[in-house]
């Protein structure tokens, strides 16, 4: 049933542009949705580096050389402090959702979250030792 | 119906009494009600791959990403590796590897349709844009022209 025009104009509320910037809470909203910025400007980084490993190695040491300098560490340290940020509020809201029974037993929060940092560092560990020493 | 003829009286006359108003809203709060119930779970399939590709990409993100920045960005410029770890024979080797060009391929794509679904509501509420629509199809389309570009890239190494 298609819904009937309205004749009286409709109450809309209006947000002023900045309402996410007021209290902690929207505040750390928008910064979970800020972050996610990052994960894409590291896949960008990542698509770049293949682009670079798939051209030859004179482009490849091309884009290393660009990797060795003080300015890379710098902006590594905010996209990787992001990332971690993310890394925390994704396992918060996972454990906040996630609901595990074993027989009768509910797997309490907190050996959720230790789980998860347990397979985070499993899964890097993994990565750095298959990338740097295998 | 009553309520009927007095809706369409307001709509004509400039100043509508109060039982007009009151006549109008309740028939408003009757409608939606009447409109057949969406079957509870069910969503159409772009939003559930949406909503999956969300949730995947925010696993990966989590978990994987940190990682690659860490050694990528932050250790090798340090000099914390060891010498060739990074050499073009080693890591194009590695890179050659259909099990790690599988893994790459999802390393990179699925945090891409995360950040194309938060970004998309960002716009909305951090922004105040509305054009639902072009936002959704930019987004996705980003993540989506991000996923080619990344296929072409490792195809062709």
């Amino acid at each position: 049933m298609a819904e009937r025009p309205s004749p009286y104009p409709l109450y809309v509320r209006k947000y002023p542009r900045g309402w996410w910037l007021r209290r902690g809470p929207y505040l750390r909203f928008a910064a979970r949705e800020i972050t996610s910025m990052f994960a894409a400007i590291t896949s960008g980084f990542l698509i770049a580096f293949l682009i670079a490993l798939g051209s030859g190695p004179s482009a490849y040491a091309a884009f290393l050389r660009l990797l060795d300098s003080p300015g890379t560490i710098a902006v590594s340290s905010v996209v990787l402090a992001a990332l971690l940020y993310h890394t925390a509020t994704w396992f918060r809201l996972t454990t906040q959702i996630l609901e595990i029974r074993l027989g009768r037993r509910v797997v309490s929060r907190a050996t959720l979250i230790g789980g998860l940092v347990m397979v985070w560092m499993g899964a890097s560990a993994l990565v750095a030792y298959l990338h740097v020493w295998f | 119906m009553a309520s009927e003829e007095r809706t369409a009286r307001a709509s004509q006359s400039p100043s509508p009494s109060l039982a007009d108003v009151l006549d109008w809203s309740d028939s408003r709060q009757v409608v939606p009600r009447r409109r057949r119930a969406r079957r509870p779970g069910l969503r159409s399939l772009p939003e559930v791959m949406a909503w999956a590709l969300f949730s995947a990409g925010g696993f990966v993100a989590a978990i994987l990403l940190p990682v690659h920045v860490a050694i990528l960005g932050v250790a090798y410029a340090a000099g914390w590796l060891p010498r060739d770890a990074l050499s073009y024979q080693r890591i194009h080797h590695l890179a050659n590897n259909p099990i790690v060009k599988l893994y790459l391929l999802v390393l990179i794509a699925l945090p891409l349709f995360h950040w194309a679904h938060r970004f998309r509501f960002a716009i909305h509420h951090q922004f105040g844009i509305g054009l639902k629509k072009l936002v959704a199809a930019g987004c996705y389309g980003a993540a989506l022209a991000g996923t080619g570009v990344a296929i072409w890239a490792l195809l062709r190494i």
